[in-house]
C-alpha cells in the first residue's frame, strides 16, 4: 500500500512537472529513489521509508521481489538506484559485474531462521545435532523455501550442519518464496516449515517452535548498495539513513538485528 | 383424421388469434408473409407454446390451456418439414432418414421393416443415401427432409413452405413427390404456402390467414375464388376439369364446370380429373361474342357481381356453366360495356395462361 | 547443447503430460456443462457466474493458487471432504498440480465450447425434437457432435495452458521433483541456480516442441472433424 501511494505521488509529481514547465528546478530535485528490495523486507522497510520521507528525504519507490529476480533485473538494466538483497551471494554477483558501487555497500541487517508450525498448540521442538525432525514429520512434508532463494539455502545449510538433511531431503516441499512457505504451514498443508524469524513474527497463523543455532548456517545478512547506474544523488543518503538508529528501531521491531557494518572488500 | 385448432398467442407486438378445423388430406395455411402461418405451425408442432387455446388431433389434445395439457414436441408425433431442409450436417443422408426411426424405436415403437425402402423409393432418393447433406442440391435436400419426417411415423405432417427456398425447376421436381406422399402415406398434411398455384394443386381445405387471423376457411375453390382479385395477381377461379381428348395440333380438350376449354397438352389420359386455376387477370369480358380474336376459349356467362372499385381496377364475378369465374377489369371497361349484375356476356380465357397453371390432378382426386 | 535428459528432467516431462492430460480430461464434463449454462440459460446472476468462471484468467496465478489452498487444502472445507469421502488428496500431490492446471485452463476451455454452442443452429435441435428426440438425446445426438470442433479447440488450449502452468501450481502444491515438479516448475528452478541456463533451455525447447505438437495435432483433428460433420471452413 505504502509503496503504491509513493508511486502515485511520484506520478502526480511527474504530471505536475509536465503541466508546469516553469516550476521545473524543484520538481526535478524530487526524483524518487527507486529501491529494489528482497521481499522479506516488506513491512519493515516500508516503515523505514515513511520515516525517511517524513524527515524531508526524497520520495522513495520500493519494488519488492526475490533477491535473484531483482539482481537479474538490475543486470539487464532495470532503473534501480538501491539494491537490498536477502543474502550476500546476489550482492556479490552484481559487485563482480561492477553493477553496484562498492563504496556504498554495507551489511545492513541480520536475521534468524526458525522452525514453524501451524498456530494451533504446536509443541516446541528442540533443535540440535541429529534432532528428530523426520519422526516429527511422520509421513508429511517439511516446507522449505526454494533452494534458489536465500531462505531455502540457509535452511538447507542448517539441516546439513545438524546432520538431518539426508533423512528429510525426500520429504521436502519447496515453496516459491517465504510468503508461500508461510501459507503452506498456516493453512495446515504441512506440519513444519523453515522461514525467517521476521516472517514468522509477521504471520499470526504460525507459531515458532524452535530457532536454529546461529552457527548452524552462514550468517543471514541483508547487504545494501547503490547501483552503478544510479543517477539519483539522494540514493547514498537513503542508504546511510537505513543504518541510523532511527531506522534501526523499525527493523528491530520487525525481528531483524542491526549490523550496520561496512564489509571488507574481498 | 380431424384437426381442430383454436389458439391465441401474443409474441412481441404480434397477436395471433386463429381457429379452424379440417379433415382434409391436405390443409393449406395460406396467406401473405407476416400473416402468422409459421407461428401457427410452430404452435402445432409444440415449438411455440400459445398463451391460450386448444389443439386436438382426432379428439386427442396436443395442447389444452384450460386442462393444462401441453404434449412436448418429441411426443406429439407431428412431423415437420421446414422451409430450409434442416438436415443434420454431421450425419449421412441414410442416418438423417433413420434419425426419427431410431427415436421411435427407443420409445418402443417400431415401423414396418420395408418402410425405409418404400419411402426412399417414393421420394427417389436411393442414390443419395451415402452422401452428406452438404453435397445435396436444394431439391434433393428437401426430398430427404420429407423422407426423414415421414420415417418418424408422424400422425400429422407439417410443411412450412417447403418449396419457398427452391427455384421454379426444383419446385416442379418436388411437387409430384408431395402429391405422392399425400396420396400414399395417408398422413394428413398441413401445408403452409403463400402460393396460390401450390395451394390449388395440393390442398383440400384452405385456411386463409391475414394479420394473425383466419379470414376464410373451406374448400380450395371457395377460398381461392373468394380472394380479392384487385389485390392479388394470383386470385381467380378454381375449376374442376375432366380431360375430354387430345386434338391433332397438340392441344388438350377439357370439360370443365364452366364449359369446354382448350389448353396446351397436360399429359393426362382422357377421363382424368384435374383442377385448374383461372386467374382473374387472365379473363377478359366481352358484351357480344367476339369475332376475329386469337383467344380460343370463349365461354357464355352472366355477370353476377360488380365489385367495389380499387383505384382503376374492378373485380367482376361471372357465372359460367355451373362455375364461378372472376375477371379483373378496369373501371372504364366496366362503364364502357355497361356491365351490371344479371347481364349476359362472354368470358375470354387465354389457353396459354391456362397451361401455366394446368396442374396434374391431385392423385387423391383421381378415381 | 545436447538432449541427454537427466532422470529428473524425464520425470518432469512425463509428469507434465500426465498432469495436463488429467486436467483436461477431468475438466471436460464440467467445462461442457458450464459452457452450456452460459450459452443457453438465462437467470439472474449469470453475469456474476460468468465473471467467476473467468476469474482464473484475470487473477494473478499465485492468488489462484492461494485460493485453491483455501478451498482444497487438506484442512480446507472441500479438501477435507474430498479426502475423507473419496480419498482424494491434493496437498503436495500430482493430483493437486492437475487441479491447479485444470482451474487455470478452465476459462479457455469453457470459452471455446461456449462459442461453439452459441454457433449451433438451434433450428437443427428443433428439427430433432419434431423427429421424436427427447431433450437429452437432442443434446447427445445433434448438439454434441456439432460442437466437437469447439471442444477439441478448447481442450487443446486448456492442455497448452496446463503444460505451462506454474504460478498457481507452485503456490498450491509446491515444486517437488517427481511429484509436483512439472516442466514449467523445473525450468523455474533451473533459472534460479547459477549454471542452470543449459537445462532450462533444454526443457524450454522440449516444452515448445510439445506445445507446437499439440497445437498441430489439434488443428489436424479439427479439420478432420469439421469435414466429418459437414462443415466447411469459411
Amino acid at each position: 500500500m505504502r509503496s503504491l501511494r509513493t508511486l502515485l505521488a511520484a506520478g502526480v509529481v511527474a504530471l505536475a512537472g509536465l503541466a508546469t514547465p516553469l516550476a521545473a528546478p524543484q520538481a526535478q530535485a524530487a526524483d524518487p529513489i527507486v529501491v529494489f528490495a528482497a521481499v522479506s523486507l516488506k513491512g519493515a522497510l516500508d516503515g523505514a521509508v515513511a520515516l525517511y520521507e517524513a524527515d524531508g528525504g526524497a520520495p522513495v519507490t520500493v519494488s519488492y521481489a526475490g533477491s535473484s529476480a531483482l539482481a537479474k533485473q538490475i543486470e539487464s538494466g532495470a532503473p534501480a538506484d538501491v539494491f537490498i538483497s536477502a543474502d550476500l551471494d546476489w550482492m556479490t554477483y552484481l559487485a563482480e559485474k561492477n553493477l553496484v558501487r562498492a563504496d556504498t555497500e554495507r551489511r545492513l541487517l541480520g536475521n534468524r531462521i526458525v522452525l514453524i508450525a501451524p498456530n494451533d498448540g504446536a509443541k516446541p521442538v528442540a533443535i540440535g545435532p541429529d534432532f528428530a525432525l523426520t519422526a516429527a514429520l511422520g509421513d508429511e512434508r517439511l516446507v522449505l523455501c526454494d533452494l534458489a532463494v536465500p531462505c531455502g539455502k540457509y535452511g538447507k545449510a542448517a539441516l546439513e550442519t545438524l546432520g538431518v538433511w539426508g533423512s528429510v531431503e525426500g520429504r521436502i516441499a519447496f515453496a516459491e518464496n517465504v510468503r508461500a512457505a508461510l501459507a503452506f504451514v498456516s493453512r495446515g498443508e504441512a506440519p513444519y516449515g523453515i522461514v525467517y524469524a521476521t516472517d514468522a513474527a509477521a504471520d499470526p497463523g504460525v507459531a515458532v517452535v524452535g530457532t536454529f543455532p546461529e552457527d548452524s548456517h552462514p550468517p543471514i545478512v541483508y547487504p545494501v548498495a547503490v547501483t552503478a547506474d544510479s543517477k539519483n544523488p539522494a540514493a547514498a543518503a537513503f542508504v546511510d539513513f537505513l543504518a541510523t538508529p532511527k531506522a534501526g528501531a523499525v527493523f528491530e521491531k520487525a525481528g531483524f538485528t542491526m549490523l550496520g557494518e561496512r564489509p571488507t572488500t574481498n | 383424421m380431424r384437426l381442430e385448432v383454436e389458439v391465441r398467442h401474443l409474441q412481441g407486438g404480434f397477436r395471433l388469434d386463429a381457429a379452424f378445423a379440417s379433415d382434409a388430406a391436405v390443409t393449406a395455411l395460406f396467406g401473405p408473409s407476416g400473416s402468422g402461418k409459421t407461428t401457427l405451425v410452430n404452435i402445432l408442432a409444440g415449438l411455440i407454446r400459445p398463451s391460450e387455446g386448444r389443439i386436438t388431433l382426432d379428439g386427442l389434445a396436443l395442447f389444452d390451456a384450460a386442462r393444462r395439457i401441453d404434449v412436448p414436441v418429441h411426443k406429439r408425433g407431428v412431423g415437420y418439414v421446414f422451409q430450409e431442409a434442416r438436415l443434420f450436417p454431421h450425419l449421412s443422408v441414410r442416418s438423417n432418414l433413420g434419425y426419427g426411426r431410431r427415436m421411435a424405436a427407443l420409445a418402443g415403437r417400431r415401423g414396418a421393416a420395408d418402410e425405409f425402402d418404400r419411402v426412399v423409393a417414393l421420394l427417389g432418393i436411393s442414390a443419395l443415401l451415402d452422401r452428406k447433406p452438404a453435397g445435396l442440391s436444394g431439391g434433393e435436400a428437401q426430398r430427404v427432409a420429407i423422407g426423414r419426417a415421414l420415417l418418424a411415423r408422424p400422425r400429422l405432417l407439417l410443411m412450412d413452405e417447403p418449396l419457398a427456398a427452391l427455384d421454379t425447376a426444383r419446385k416442379a421436381e418436388i411437387l409430384p413427390y408431395l402429391e405422392q406422399v399425400a396420396a400414399e402415406t395417408r398422413v394428413p398434411i398441413v401445408y403452409v404456402s403463400h402460393s396460390v398455384p401450390e395451394v390449388v394443386r395440393l390442398a383440400g381445405t384452405v385456411v386463409a390467414m391475414d394479420h394473425g387471423r383466419v379470414v376464410a376457411c373451406g374448400p380450395a375453390d371457395k377460398v381461392i375464388g373468394g380472394l380479392d382479385a384487385t389485390a392479388s395477381d394470383d386470385a381467380g377461379a378454381v375449376l374442376d376439369a375432366v380431360v375430354a381428348g387430345e386434338e391433332a395440333d397438340g392441344l388438350t380438350r377439357l370439360d370443365t364446370n364452366a364449359g369446354p376449354l382448350l389448353v396446351p397438352a397436360v399429359g393426362r389420359p382422357t377421363g382424368a380429373r384435374l383442377r385448374l386455376l383461372v386467374r382473374a387477370r387472365d379473363v377478359l369480358v366481352a358484351s357480344e361474342h367476339p369475332q376475329g380474336l386469337s383467344a380460343l376459349n370463349v365461354l357464355p356467362a352472366t355477370v353476377t357481381v360488380i365489385g367495389a372499385p380499387h383505384g382503376a381496377a374492378v373485380e367482376v364475378t361471372l357465372a359460367a356453366g355451373s362455375a364461378t369465374l372472376h375477371a379483373r377489369l378496369t373501371r372504364r371497361a366496366v362503364e364502357t360495356l355497361a356491365l351490371a349484375a344479371g347481364r349476359p356476356c362472354f368470358a375470354i380465357v387465354k389457353a396459354s395462361t391456362l397451361a401455366d397453371e394446368s396442374a396434374p390432378p391431385p392423385p387423391w382426386l383421381t378415381p | 547443447m545436447t538432449l541427454d535428459l537427466t532422470p529428473e528432467e524425464t520425470t518432469a516431462i512425463w509428469l507434465t503430460l500426465r498432469v495436463a492430460l488429467v486436467a483436461v480430461a477431468a475438466s471436460l464434463p464440467v467445462a461442457i456443462l458450464v459452457a452450456w449454462v452460459l450459452a443457453r440459460c438465462r437467470f439472474p446472476g449469470i453475469v456474476l457466474f460468468d465473471a467467476i468462471v473467468h476469474l482464473p484468467l484475470t487473477l494473478p496465478p499465485v492468488v489462484t493458487g492461494f485460493l485453491l489452498l483455501l478451498v482444497f487444502g487438506r484442512r480446507a472445507p472441500v479438501g477435507a471432504f474430498l479426502a475423507e469421502h473419496f480419498g482424494l488428496v491434493f496437498s503436495f500431490r500430482w493430483t493437486g498440480a492437475a487441479l491447479a492446471a485444470a482451474v487455470m485452463g478452465f476459462p479457455l476451455f469453457v470459452r471455446a465450447i461456449r462459442l461453439s454452442i452459441e454457433a449451433v443452429d438451434r433450428r437443427l435441435e428443433d428439427a430433432a425434437s419434431t423427429l421424436g428426440a427427447p431433450r437429452a438425446l437432442v443434446a447427445l445426438t445433434v448438439t454434441l457432435p456439432l460442437i466437437l470442433p469447439g471442444i477439441l479447440a478448447g481442450g487443446v488450449l486448456a492442455f497448452a495452458r496446463a503444460m505451462g502452468e506454474f504460478g498457481a501450481t507452485v503456490t498450491f502444491v509446491s515444486n517437488i521433483p517427481g511429484e509436483t515438479q512439472t516442466i514449467a516448475s523445473a525450468i523455474y528452478t533451473y533459472t534460479q541456480v547459477p549454471g542452470g541456463d543449459g537445462p532450462a533451455l533444454r526443457l524450454t525447447l522440449i516444452s515448445v516442441v510439445l506445445s507446437l505438437g499439440a497445437l498441430v495435432l489439434s488443428e489436424l483433428l479439427a479439420r478432420r472433424t469439421r469435414r466429418a460433420i459437414g462443415q466447411t471452413r469459411p
